[in-house]
């Protein structure tokens, strides 16, 4: 259950990431986004 | 579309791409290396064998038993409490691989924490991987981490609250050797710690063997750690060693210290509970570079620099201490141990043969002791 809510929040915290990726306007920004989620998505997927 | 809406889409791909690569990295660290077994292995067992609620977790192991042709004592050996403590785990597969018992049994656990050789500690550079040469082509070994995966148990508390009242760091809550007894009904650390001590209850182990390795500024190094029960054993096998000229330092297991094997397995069951020790630089803090190459051969300039300070609990020249020096004393260990209980116990008798030497390792080197990979 306790993974259940953790991954549901990471998965919440990957959606708001990539809305403000998709709205960013400078590429510095939208780069910047991109890295936070690579832990993000890893963490969500169980595999790191 | 928009421009900027072009470029996330472009830094999405990029994404993908370095999701999918780092991604495959980490899921490779779940292939372990194949053992071969000798003519000694009898049988091959899984831990939840002992604790089936292990089964199909991440914390089952095999359990290799190696039936001797005559009854006697047993005796089990852990390697890879700690992954990233490769001579334990080495010795339990030269073991495992050319041991032949004449008398007793003998029960090896060679990745004691499985989990643990799934990742590696953060922020070590430590390797993946490392590979041994052997007659018949070059072997791998997974190098991991001292703890379970966070993937398999978490969150880590801030406190780690053993079950005895001590308190630790809460990582230490996925440090399967400060996880003894165990519980039944706790953490997948705890549930794996209860499942060796079921084993060495069930099995009525007379005595128990926990391979480990330390950096070389840490005090307790080339050393048996004993339970009180175990004291003389050790004291005898000890003695014995020096005569070979091997020597090690003789540890009482500290009372109000838990969580321990050396303690724990003792104070739960009847078994005679050792510990081993051997000095390792890729563990210590003092180290330089981390590489695959200091695993094997066990050298370090700054080590060196530090045994001229007078800073290590162990000589440490340029030949450093390689892993067939590391090895070769676990297992003379574990002969010296094996061979005393009997002499202690003559009904109780366990005759090891097959093993090599301290000599004939470092002569020859560990692959002449591993079987050639199957293609």
């Amino acid at each position: 259950m306790l993974t259940l809510v953790y991954r549901l929040i990471v998965l919440l915290m990957i959606v708001f990431v990539l809305w403000d990726l998709w709205r960013e306007k400078d590429w510095r920004g939208q780069a910047t986004a991109s890295l936070v989620l690579i832990p993000l998505i890893l963490r969500f997927l169980l595999i790191k | 579309m928009k421009k900027h809406h072009l470029s996330a889409l472009l830094n999405c791909a990029f994404l993908v791409v370095v999701i999918i690569l780092s991604g495959k990295s980490f899921m490779a660290m779940h292939e372990q290396p194949p053992i071969y077994p000798g003519p000694g292995v009898t049988e091959i067992r899984m831990l939840s064998e002992y604790y089936p609620d292990l089964k199909n977790t991440a914390g089952d192991t095999e359990v290799y038993v190696l039936q001797g042709k005559n009854p006697g004592g047993s005796m089990l050996v852990l390697g890879g409490t700690h992954a990233n403590e490769p001579a334990g785990y080495i010795a339990g597969v030269v073991m495992i691989e050319n041991l032949q018992l004449e008398e007793g049994t003998l029960f090896v656990i060679p990745q004691a924490n499985r989990s643990a050789f799934t990742h590696s500690d953060p922020q070590e550079g430590a390797p993946q991987e490392f590979t041994i040469e052997t007659a018949g082509g070059v072997r791998w070994f997974r190098y991991g981490s001292r703890a379970t995966n966070p993937v398999d148990q978490w969150p880590d508390p801030d406190v780690y609250i053993h079950q005895s009242g001590q308190k630790l760091s809460g990582s230490e809550t996925r440090n399967l050797n400060r996880a003894y007894p165990g519980r039944s009904d706790s953490t997948l650390t705890e549930k794996v710690a209860y499942g060796i001590m079921q084993l060495i209850r069930e099995e009525e182990i007379d005595v128990s063997i926990d391979l480990h390795e330390a950096s070389p500024e840490y005090p307790v190094i080339n050393a048996i750690v004993a339970h009180e029960r175990a004291n003389e054993l050790a004291a005898m096998s000890m003695m014995y060693l020096q005569f070979e000229d091997l020597n090690y330092a003789l540890e009482l297991s500290p009372t109000n210290f838990h969580g321990l094997s050396h303690r724990e397995w003792g104070d739960y069951s009847n078994t005679n509970a050792i510990l081993m020790e051997t000095a390792n630089p890729i563990q210590g803090r003092l180290r330089g570079k981390t590489t695959t190459e200091m695993i094997m051969t066990g050298k370090d300039a700054c080590y060196v620099e530090a045994a001229r300070l007078n800073r290590l609990y162990v000589d440490f020249d340029e030949n450093g201490h390689p892993l067939e020096e590391r090895v070769g004393r676990h297992i003379a260990g574990i002969r010296s141990i094996a061979e005393t209980f009997a002499e202690l116990n003559p009904e109780r008798g366990m005759q090891l043969e097959g093993l090599p030497s301290v000599e004939n390792l470092q002569a020859q080197g560990i692959g002449t002791y591993l079987h050639s990979p199957e293609l």
